[in-house]
């Protein structure tokens, strides 16, 4: 845009004589023209280029779902569907809703459910616990111990108090610890290859790297 | 091109092998290392394949959880795979997720976006391959890895199979050279030693040489025993040739021989048909001056029996009793009979030799027909016949003269002579439609049918039954012949007992005025008129003289300028001069004066005719005679005449000159001469004529054609270009006979041409008058 204005303005200012009015005006509409598609495209570029945090969050919660596998005895897999359930505050939007829209996991169509009460997770496979549940957070964990819910979060310190999964932020990218223990006790497998990705991996809430 | 330059045939047959064998070697070599590089590629795509395949899934994760750190960490496990140049995955967006490179300044990585759907694909290029191949991970597209490796292995395996290449083919070659040798003993051997021949028979000629044999009854074999018998069959042929060839050359030169015997033969023949052609010629030669020495040599004498018993019979020389004159006449007669027998033959001979020559021009009849007439009037008169003649006048026939006047005089000969005392003979001439048919009718006593036909033939004489009558029985055989020489026929219409009539007819001539300017024109110079120099300057007056002049016959020359007056008499010669007194500038009596003083105008008489009546006055200046004005024709005329007959007095002492070599015939025309009142000279031969006329002028010259040393022609065409000569007078008289040329020659140069054939010595009488009148006035 500056450099556009200048090539203008050197044009005209090196030969003042030579350019009429209507010449003059012209060449300033082109410079506005030329600086507002500059403008419009580099804030869609940005816009795509840097997804927002909870779209990768999404993203990464149904990745969860590929890398993780379910004893079949366990109640969460008992389902007909994928249940990726949030409970709390819902952060995500609609964000999330469009990102598991028609996919399917372990060969079954996930579904997506926001649910109050821990006691509503029992069919659930992957539990996003919002940050507003903090409070109740003992009280979820113990409600779903043994059920085989994958238990995600982004709350602080919620591995170390026994969730599965937290993300964490690494300056701009979003990264993930995991809490070995945890999805050991509840009889779940994770892939090596997301623990080979994972940001920290802890048994009970020290870190086992 | 080694193979072309070098013609051996086993050299041809080693490098058949090497090269065969070669090309199959190395055509086999090709193959195998072409299969074993494409196995060996296939190979190395499939190992990149596989650990592009291993890489994609272990990236999976690292891609879905965006973990670069890790996928790099798998990358880096290529460092084991030497020929891995780079390596790198790519997102599903297609951004480098992660790379690795052997060497660090190398960043040339692919770009995954060539995949376009396909799970993988690979390119080599510039010694590289490159494979990119995405990575799926339950089922889902997850990213891209992209694998580049060199082909050094293949290169190096390449050129590993070359050098065995090599090494094979050269073991190889080395066997077939050795391999060749041996069939080059057993083919190329044979046939070298059968070309070693074939080069011998054709280089030497030699057929009896052999092609040496080989054991075995292959093709070679074959050929060999072929190639021998050949030979053995043109032996023979050319054996054969030879004699033929040598039998041929001696046929040959039999035929030439014979040839050149006929050859022989026919110039021997065609120079003896030379010779007999020349004999031939020189035998017409003779007998053409036979002939030409006959009519001369018969006819000098006779005319000298004619003449001069013509001569004694007038008795100028004494009176002659009866019996003398008898005598004599019968000399005449036997001497003119003999002379027309003479003509005859000659004439008859020379029309069947086919050598009468015809000088054809236009004649015109009644002229011919007037001159026949006027001749042969006083045989008719003798016999008191009646001689008519009628023609339409303006009529004109293509003929000689001299032959058509010729046959007229022998039909009206004969009619005379058959017709009798009293009869009536009538020459006619009508046209017909392109001819002019002539007859001459008679009243006597007609010719018997019978003898019609025969009358025509030589020697035939119709008066068998009389006796009497005279001729030559040639008469009518020459008519004939002439007339049928001109184009015409010559016939006979008679009934016994009312006359007969001769007719003939003869090709017209259309032109009818030109004959007549001739005539006019030949007569004027023939008669030599007396030629007067009117000098007046005045152009009525001399008009009127020359009218007056002319009409009495002179030869008239006007001049209207009396200052050149002088030197035109000098020239012209005239016979006399009439003269003007008043003219401008000089006037007649300087003229008069100058005339007179000029030696070659001194003797020219001079006439004055003027209005100045002064005759004294030109009496004393020398004028002749003096005429005043107006002029009467008779007194013109007598005044010239009497300058005319004062000349001839004068000049009475110049003699005729006759040159003649037979004396008998110069005494008689000397004779002739003197009887007519002429002083004659004479000589004997044409040197003695040329000195007399050299000595002085005669007044004329009477000459004859044949003389020793220098002939009569040779005289005339001297003295006609010498000017002191050119104008004297000529007579020939002479007994040859004449070609056209040579009569057409002495009319152009002569005043007057005798032939002693006929009767002359009358006729040169009346042409002397008129050539001399101041003789002939003086004598009257």
């Amino acid at each position: 845009m500056g450099q556009s204005s200048d090539t203008s303005s050197w044009r005209s200012g090196t030969r003042p004589g030579l350019l009429s009015d209507f010449q003059r005006g012209r060449a300033l509409l082109r410079g506005l023209v030329v600086a507002l598609v500059l403008l419009v495209t580099t804030g869609l570029l940005a816009q795509q280029s840097k997804p927002n945090e909870y779209q990768v969050k999404a993203t990464y919660l149904y990745n969860f779902g590929r890398f993780v596998r379910w004893p079949g005895t366990v109640p969460a897999a008992k389902g007909d569907s994928f249940s990726v359930c949030v409970i709390g505050r819902d952060p995500f939007g609609s964000i999330l809703d469009s990102t598991l829209a028609g996919e399917s996991l372990d060969g079954k169509p996930v579904v997506l459910r926001r649910i109050a009460k821990p006691q509503e997770a029992g069919e659930c496979r992957i539990l996003f616990i919002s940050s507003t549940e903090e409070k109740h957070l003992n009280e979820i964990l113990t409600a779903l111990d043994q059920s085989g819910v994958l238990t995600v979060s982004d709350m602080p310190g919620f591995t170390r108090r026994g969730g599965m999964i937290q993300f964490v932020l690494d300056g701009d990218r979003v990264r993930f610890e995991i809490n070995l223990t945890s999805t050991e006790s509840a009889r779940l497998t994770l892939s090596s290859e997301l623990l080979k990705v994972a940001a920290s991996v802890k048994r009970n809430g020290r870190s086992g790297d | 091109m080694f193979l072309r330059t070098n013609n051996s045939i086993s050299r041809k047959l080693t490098w058949m092998n090497m090269l065969v064998s070669g090309a199959a070697l190395l055509l086999a070599c090709a193959s195998f290392i072409t299969y074993d590089m494409l196995t060996f590629r296939a190979t190395m795509v499939r190992n990149l394949s596989t650990q592009a395949q291993i890489i994609g899934s272990n990236s999976v994760s690292a891609l879905l959880f965006n973990d670069p750190q890790s996928a790099e960490n798998t990358l880096s496990a290529l460092k084991v795979a030497h020929n891995i140049l780079s390596a790198g995955i790519y997102s599903k967006d297609g951004v480098l997720f992660a790379s690795y490179t052997r060497n660090p300044a190398d960043r040339n990585l692919a770009i995954p976006s060539l995949l376009r759907g396909q799970v993988e694909v690979h390119w080599f290029k510039n010694k590289e391959v490159v494979l990119v191949r995405s990575i799926v991970f339950e089922g889902k597209p997850t990213g891209t890895v992209c694998i580049r490796s060199d082909v050094k292995e293949l290169d190096s395996g390449l050129k590993r199979y070359v050098v065995i290449a090599s090494i094979v083919l050269a073991v190889c070659l080395v066997a077939a050279l050795l391999v060749s040798s041996i069939f080059r003993r057993a083919v190329a051997e044979p046939i070298i030693d059968l070309a070693e021949v074939a080069r011998a028979v054709s280089r030497e000629k030699n057929y009896a040489v052999r092609a040496p044999r080989t054991n075995g009854s292959g093709e070679l074999a074959i050929l060999i025993d072929a190639f021998n018998e050949m030979l053995v069959q043109i032996q023979q042929n050319e054996r054969a040739l030879r004699e033929a060839r040598d039998d041929l050359e001696q046929r040959v030169m039999e035929r030439t021989a014979e040839l050149e015997k006929a050859k022989r033969e026919v110039e021997t023949f065609s120079f003896s048909i030379l010779r007999a052609k020349e004999e031939l010629e020189r035998a017409s030669k003779f007998k053409d001056q036979f002939l030409s020495t006959m009519s001369h040599e018969l006819r000098t004498p006779l005319n000298a029996v004619l003449g001069f018993s013509e001569l004694l019979t007038e008795e100028r020389y004494g009176p002659l009793n009866e019996r003398q004159r008898r005598y004599i006449k019968h000399i005449h007669t036997g001497g003119k009979h003999l002379l027309r027998l003479i003509n005859d033959i000659l004439d008859l001979s020379k029309i069947e030799a086919g050598r009468l020559q015809l000088t054809i021009e236009n004649v015109p009849v009644p002229t011919s027909f007037a001159e026949v007439v006027d001749i042969m009037r006083s045989l008719a008169d003798k016999k008191s016949q009646t001689l008519l003649q009628e023609a339409p006048s303006g009529l004109s026939v293509r003929a000689d003269s001299t032959r058509f006047k010729q046959v007229l005089m022998n039909l009206i000969g004969n009619a005379i002579k058959f017709t009798p005392e009293g009869g009536e003979i009538r020459l006619s001439a009508h046209r017909l439609e392109s001819a002019v048919r002539v007859e001459v009718r008679d009243s006597g006593p007609g010719i018997p049918v019978e003898e019609q036909q025969r009358i025509f033939e030589a020697f035939y004489r119709l008066g068998e039954r009389d006796k009497k009558t005279e001729g030559t029985g040639l008469g009518l055989a020459i008519t004939r012949r002439l007339v049928e020489l001109h184009g015409g026929t010559l016939g006979l219409e008679s009934q016994p007992g009312s006359g007969s009539c001769f007719f003939f007819t003869l090709p017209v001539a259309e032109a009818v005025a030109i004959p007549e300017v001739q005539a006019s024109r030949r007569e004027i110079r023939t008669a030599e008129f007396p030629r007067i120099l009117v000098i007046e300057d005045d152009r009525a007056a001399a008009l009127l003289l020359q009218s007056h002049l002319t009409s009495a016959g002179y030869d008239v020359v006007l001049c209207d300028q009396p200052g050149r007056a002088l030197e035109m008499a000098a020239e012209l010669q005239p016979s006399a001069v009439t003269m003007d007194i008043i003219m401008r500038p000089v006037n007649g009596w300087e003229l008069l004066s100058s005339f007179k003083t000029d030696p070659r105008t001194a003797r020219i008489p001079v006439v004055l005719v003027t209005i100045i009546d002064q005759p004294a006055t030109g009496a004393s200046l020398g004028a002749d005679e003096y005429i005043v004005k107006p002029v009467k024709k008779a007194t013109l005329l007598a005044a010239v005449e009497r300058c005319m007959s004062h000349r001839k007095h004068i000049g009475r002492t110049r003699p005729i000159l006759v040159v003649e070599d037979d004396a008998a015939t110069r005494e008689f025309v000397g004779e002739l001469l003197s009887k007519h009142g002429y002083v004659v000279t004479t000589a004997v031969n044409g040197s003695q004529a040329r000195a007399q006329v050299a000595a002085f002028l005669p007044e004329l010259v009477i000459l004859d054609l044949i003389l020793p040393e220098v002939s009569g022609f040779e005289l005339l065409a001297e003295w006609r270009t010498n000017s002191r000569t050119a104008d004297l007078p000529v007579f020939v008289l002479t007994s040859k006979d004449l070609t056209p040329a040579e009569q057409s020659y002495i009319h152009t140069h002569t005043a007057l041409l005798l032939q002693k054939q006929q009767p002359w010595q009358e006729t040169l009488v009346a042409q002397l008058r008129r050539a001399l009148p101041g003789v002939l006035s003086e004598k009257s």
